[in-house]
């Protein structure tokens, strides 16, 4: 068992707590304000956000010919980030197959220098992009990290939820993601459509 | 209807006291275990209560907490019930958890009962959860939500809710679901549903 010092941890708890303090995170419970977001089997409508360096992309630019892959992704989250090596290896497995995997952070707490700077830590090659926003977070209905969509080769969403069915890489037995990729590149019909999984939830702008 | 109402008092006093005693049997425990590995390592400092005992469930017994079955002979049910989903890795759960034991504190007198559910990984039961509810002196009874599937489990809760954490309900002497909140609780909100649902006898 590890030493444990109390004012080294109430230290660090004070840190957190004031890094938390100055953006908290609550997302309203009554979200009758906005449309309802896109459900599976939906269309998901183009869109244009910027990426970590300014550059704008449309989905329409950056789709895979065979579906594309929207994944909400954090820099602090530590599920988000316990992802990391997964979803590089995702990206660089269907990169040659016609599937684009998007990374996009709608973390109103992290700055598009801190996301390159993660990318570029932690080795993701694919694209981020920032919601700065969060105007595509509500279209979609994304509420925390990592959270993925998937949409087919026509833009239809037949995918939303988790990459796999753990955290803890150790424990993976089910690729969620990777199962409703390879029923959509076979042309079936993916069998678990909305598969929930924990994790942090993502700090909308102007939120409490 | 009186004589049911005496009868789910005593119940509920039974297992209270129940609950009273396997708790300080539980602190004991943990007082010898402590004392026996003092004199191997000085794991911590004199000065610190024992850890909490987090108690793994599965699915049924997410259910069964939630009381959700009408049939359930359980005295809690008379209860209004708070219930906070957490994890050590979570940074607002983190944060907003002195505000959680602060309304417990305040509420637990008035007749709530008040349960935090964990959703680390299993392997942090004996460490991460019972060491932070430990900094942070958390009486409330604490669970560690052990599934397979944890889409179901989340399903089980509320269809709507995504997974996010944390995530926070409150439900009534009926167990249904009067407040739900999602992301970092803003204390005066909850507070408010907590004296609402207080006040409905």
């Amino acid at each position: 068992m590890k030493k444990f010092y109390p004012a080294a941890a109430a230290l660090v708890f004070a840190f957190a707590l004031a890094a938390f303090a100055a953006s908290p995170s609550a997302r309203a419970t009554d979200d009758s304000a906005s449309p309802a977001p896109v459900r599976l089997g939906a269309m998901v409508e183009d869109f244009k956000l910027a990426d970590v360096d300014g550059q704008e992309h449309t989905l329409a630019s950056l789709k895979g010919k065979h579906g594309t892959v929207l994944i909400f992704i954090a820099v602090q989250c530590p599920v988000s980030n316990a992802y990391n090596e997964r979803m590089e290896k995702l990206y660089e497995d269907y990169k040659a197959r016609g599937v684009a995997v998007v990374g996009i952070n709608a973390n109103s707490t992290e700055s598009p220098a801190d996301v390159k700077a993660h990318a570029k830590e932690k080795n993701l090659n694919f694209v981020i992009l920032k919601d700065k926003d969060n105007r595509i977070a509500d279209r979609l209905g994304a509420g925390h990290t990592p959270e993925a969509f998937f949409l087919d080769a026509s833009g239809k969403l037949v995918y939303h939820g988790a990459i796999d069915n753990s955290m803890n890489p150790v424990m993976v037995n089910t690729n969620h993601l990777r199962n409703a990729i390879e029923a959509t590149l076979e042309g079936k019909q993916v069998e678990r459509a909305d598969v929930k999984a924990f994790g942090c939830s993502i700090k909308r702008a102007g939120s409490m | 209807m009186r004589l049911l109402k005496t009868l789910a008092l005593a119940i509920c006093l039974c297992l209270t006291t129940a609950h009273a005693t396997a708790a300080r049997q539980g602190k004991a425990r943990a007082r010898g275990s402590r004392r026996a590995s003092v004199s191997r390592a000085k794991t911590s400092p004199p000065t610190a209560t024992p850890a909490p005992t987090v108690t793994e469930i599965d699915l049924e017994g997410l259910k069964k907490l939630l009381q959700r079955d009408a049939d359930v002979a359980d005295a809690a049910k008379a209860r209004p019930l708070l219930v906070n989903f957490w994890a050590t890795w979570c940074d607002p759960c983190r944060a907003e958890f002195p505000d959680l034991v602060r309304v417990n504190k305040d509420y637990k007198d008035r007749g709530l009962a008040f349960v935090v559910v964990s959703g680390d990984d299993i392997s942090e039961i004996k460490t991460g959860v019972p060491k932070f509810l430990q900094q942070m002196k958390a009486p409330m009874p604490a669970y560690l939500l052990n599934v397979p599937d944890m889409g179901a489990a989340i399903n089980e809760v509320d269809a709507t809710w995504g997974g996010d954490m944390p995530a926070t309900f409150l439900y009534d002497r009926e167990r249904k679901m009067v407040f739900k909140h999602f992301g970092r609780i803003d204390p005066k909100e909850l507070r408010e549903a907590l004296d609402k649902v207080l006040a409905d006898k």
